[in-house]
């Protein structure tokens, strides 16, 4: 399973609860294939630099996940079926960067995950 | 007629991330990455920043990123 991450603009006017049941609808498969889902952040109403659907702003939401490849395929289909999203991203979260290899040097194949997380948040 | 690159004070480009030891480009760095977009919402290029090879591809995929998540614009319509 590899380390992705998702990003979702949700229509701008939707409730702080409606929000949190459409991320249980993408936390909950996850968990069931046998994934992780590692950090959510709410970036919370943004202005788009550009309208999407004739709307200005948008919520995000950006979620770390390990994920099953065969899951993006489907997530992807969900989000395009729901209305309410209005863009979605989910791309491949980085490695952990060879700098930060160089620095801990002998440390390379003992890296957890965790660790690298971290070092892409920054 | 002198030529404009013998009158100019003629100073060395340098890449600002490598300057600033930036390891990798978030493509959620809109702020970071506008710096290398014209006002037109254009990728600015490497013989006009002066970026490194390493650093103008990484700035490329990260502003293709951030301009599906509209957090830069593909063009700005302000100039008409």
């Amino acid at each position: 399973m590899k380390l992705y991450e998702t990003t979702i603009i949700f229509e701008p006017g939707l409730e702080e609860a409606r929000i949190n049941e459409e991320l249980d609808r993408v936390t909950q498969p996850i968990a069931q294939a046998g994934g992780e889902v590692i950090e959510v952040q709410r970036w919370g109403k943004k202005k788009l630099a550009y309208n999407i659907k004739k709307r200005r702003d948008g919520t995000y939401l950006h979620i770390k996940h390990k994920s099953p490849a065969t899951l993006i395929a489907e997530m992807d289909r969900r989000f395009r079926l729901n209305e309410s999203v209005l863009r979605h991203l989910t791309v491949l979260a980085p490695k952990e960067s060879p700098r930060a290899a160089e620095e801990a040097p002998g440390a390379e194949g003992a890296a957890a995950p965790a660790e690298a997380v971290s070092t892409v948040v920054e | 007629m002198a030529r404009d690159g013998e009158s100019r004070s003629y100073r060395r480009k340098f890449c600002k991330l490598c300057f600033d030891k930036v390891d990798r480009i978030d493509y959620k760095d809109d702020r970071r990455l506008s710096r290398f977009v014209t006002d037109r919402g254009k990728i600015v290029p490497r013989r006009i920043s002066g970026t490194c090879a390493r650093h103008q591809s990484q700035i490329t995929e990260a502003v293709k990123r951030a301009r599906i998540l509209a957090l830069l614009p593909f063009t700005s319509d302000q100039y008409r």
